[in-house]
């Protein structure tokens, strides 16, 4: 496990902050078909192109790194009912998660024992088990086969039981957000979030604390990119005032001094901030702008603002409608949990990997439990802006670096560089956390050092199980 | 004061939404439309004739003109679902309301939206256009459609159903309501920054 530190600390693990000569001179670009390390793939500031374009190193990630960490597969309110389902892949694998008749949620491999068919073929539902179209092979929603046609055929000392669907290694969940490893080798889910865990707890327990809710639907987006290409921006502070220049210039002509306005000056000089939380995880904090006064009332209109505005104030005073409004803002927290857990605004961000130049970013739409129908409304209303204002232009200039990278062989390194070496990055006062300014690339920095331990064990692991098969 | 109430609206209020989730329920389950509510040839003529207008200023990328087409009151929705779903509680691709098509069509302007560095190119197509009589003078118009696209190294087709309501305004009809369809709404899409 990383540490939080200053990522120049790291230099004797190697990687990005520091080369042996021997890696400097061997030729990234040269393919390999034998188990390595990934070394050559680093130099400090720089991360080699074919990170994000090598169809091998795709498969590679699939099995050393989502094959051996915590992954978030779902939220528990996903699953209301007992015997509630969903489906859905996570790192690649198709997965059943179930609410049982008792409750307890299960995480099965959507694969059946017998030819490997997929056997829940629905998004979504509500079923006590499931059928497998090929065979019938029957299995109840905690995995226990519970009925194969014609069993006689199978001998005498065939047993049900030995033919149950597969659990994933380890399941755990952190107030609501539902983790699975399929390795039974990882530490604690508490160890895994580390410094994590405070800021979910941050995000969970704005205003009236209402429980959030995601079932209001997801905009799924297919990006033609690596995942990696997409993870970068998740912790990238640097892009908004130049990627999203035509959604900031348009709201300020309109609105003048509005939320994200305090993009347009020097905004490493502000309170903001970027900061790494150890095991890859990273947070960019805009919160001591956003909410610096009421982000409600610095918001940018959305439909409804002004209507459901004024039916709150006359619903519960001014005072307490205006509190309730800021929490219903954007939370101002960009919290990436590595590798596949991005908290952005109000919203849950799941990337999932397709192939190496394509990925499906879910953005999951949040409501809270209880809150005034006015509240929800605007909460859809808000979480629609960015993703129709930004993440279309973000999504556009992801499938454009991937195609620089994918197509010009003779520039190999991607720049990671930005406040790499100036020394203006200070421990946080409060926990002693590693901060730099809001544009900084240590969001890539930590990601790719949390990302090159995963992938060197798994391949480590790997040769030696090679080694002493043959 | 500022700005941003002087460019208020009251739309998208709960009453907004109410008459949002009639309107779902009237579509959702239409069978043949009743004789008493199918406008005279020559409305359906002039329905018809204002559907392809708009497909052409949007193929033609004349935003400002499109906007024109709807009225002060004008909503224009795209779900992310297909199932009708409540918007109150519904996360959609769209949902703007007069003031954000405005917006919308204020920030491609500015000629720094990215995803439309070069534009889509689109020819929208229309078909089984139905149109019936509505409550308060307003008139419903349903329409399949397919519009083929390129953008990039890029050709696609989206399809769907769109969903009109109209009202004459001065000798016009105006657009008060256009609700795109995508029959895959649910389902990953590649880049939706173009006007659908």
């Amino acid at each position: 496990m990383t540490t939080p530190s200053h990522p120049a600390s790291a230099a004797a693990a190697g990687g990005i902050n520091s080369l042996s000569d021997t890696d400097r001179t061997r030729n990234p670009n040269s393919e390999s078909s034998t188990l390595q390390s990934y070394q050559h793939l680093f130099r400090p500031g720089f991360v080699h192109r074919r990170l994000y374009v090598d169809e091998q190193i795709f498969h590679d990630e699939l099995r050393y790194l989502y094959g051996r960490t915590w992954l978030y597969i779902a939220h528990e309110s996903e699953l209301p009912q007992p015997n509630d389902f969903i489906t859905r892949r996570v790192g690649g694998r198709p997965l059943i998660i179930t609410r049982s008749a008792e409750g307890k949620i299960h995480a099965l491999f959507n694969r059946c024992t017998h030819r490997a068919a997929i056997v829940c073929r629905e998004p979504r539902g509500n079923a006590k088990g499931f059928i497998c179209g090929y065979h019938a092979w029957t299995f109840n929603n905690e995995g226990h086969c519970t009925s194969v046609p014609l069993r006689q055929g199978y001998g005498k000392t065939f047993t049900l039981a030995s033919t149950n669907l597969q659990h994933v290694a380890r399941l755990d969940s952190y107030r609501g957000f539902i983790f699975a490893s399929y390795s039974a080798d990882v530490p604690s889910l508490s160890e895994h979030l580390g410094a994590a865990a405070r800021l979910i707890d941050q995000w969970l327990d704005r205003g009236e604390k209402e429980p959030v809710v995601v079932r209001s639907g997801s905009m799924p987006f297919l990006v033609h990119a690596n995942w990696k290409t997409i993870y970068d921006n998740a912790g990238d502070g640097y892009h908004p005032p130049f990627s999203h220049e035509s959604m900031l210039k348009m709201f300020a002509r309109r609105y003048g001094d509005v939320d994200m306005n305090y993009y347009g000056s020097d905004f490493d000089k502000s309170p903001m901030y970027s900061k790494n939380l150890g095991n890859g995880h990273t947070f960019l904090d805009q919160r001591p702008e956003m909410h610096k006064l009421s982000a409600w009332k610095r918001q940018h209109v959305m439909p409804g603002y002004e209507a459901m505005e004024k039916a709150l104030i006359e619903r519960f005073g001014e005072t307490r409608a205006l509190a309730m409004l800021d929490t219903a803002t954007g939370s101002g927290m960009n919290l990436n949990i590595f590798p596949n857990l991005l908290i952005i605004g109000n919203q849950i961000q799941m990337p999932e990997p397709l192939a190496a130049n394509k990925t499906q970013l879910t953005w999951f739409a949040t409501t809270r439990e209880g809150a005034p129908e006015e509240i929800n409304a605007i909460r859809m209303r808000m979480q629609e802006d960015f993703p129709s204002f930004g993440e279309v232009d973000d999504s556009a200039n992801f499938e454009a670096c991937q195609e620089g990278m994918a197509y010009v062989p003779e520039m190999e390194w991607i720049d990671i560089r930005r406040h790499h070496d100036t020394e203006v990055g200070t421990p946080d006062p409060a926990d002693h956390l590693w901060r730099e300014p809001m544009s900084s690339d240590l969001h890539m920095r930590t990601y790719w050092q949390r990302w090159q331990e995963l992938m060197n064990a798994g391949a480590t692991q790997a040769l030696k199980a090679r080694g002493e098969s043959s | 004061m500022s700005k941003k109430h002087a460019t208020g609206t009251t739309q998208f209020d709960l009453g907004f939404y109410d008459r949002m989730a009639a309107l779902l329920e009237k579509w959702k389950h239409l069978g043949e439309i009743p004789v008493d509510q199918i406008p005279s040839r020559e409305v359906i003529d002039e329905i018809t004739r204002l559907l392809y207008l708009e497909a052409r200023l949007l193929d033609q990328h004349r935003l400002r003109e499109w906007l024109a087409l709807f009225s002060a009151d004008g909503a224009y929705w795209i779900p992310a679902d297909v199932d009708y779903r409540d918007p109150r509680h519904t996360i959609a691709w769209e949902f703007n309301d007069r003031r954000r098509m405005e917006e919308r069509v204020e920030r491609l302007e500015t000629g720094q939206a990215y995803s439309q560095i070069p534009p889509t190119r689109t020819v929208h197509l229309l078909s089984n256009i139905e149109v019936m009589l509505a409550e308060d003078d307003t008139l419903h118009a349903l329409c399949n459609f397919h519009i083929q696209t390129h953008r990039g190294h890029d050709t696609q087709s989206r399809c769907g159903w769109c969903g009109y309501v109209l009202r004459k305004e001065n000798g016009h009809w105006k657009i008060m309501l256009k609700r795109v369809n995508l029959f895959d709404a649910d389902l990953p899409q590649g880049n939706l920054s173009f006007t659908l």
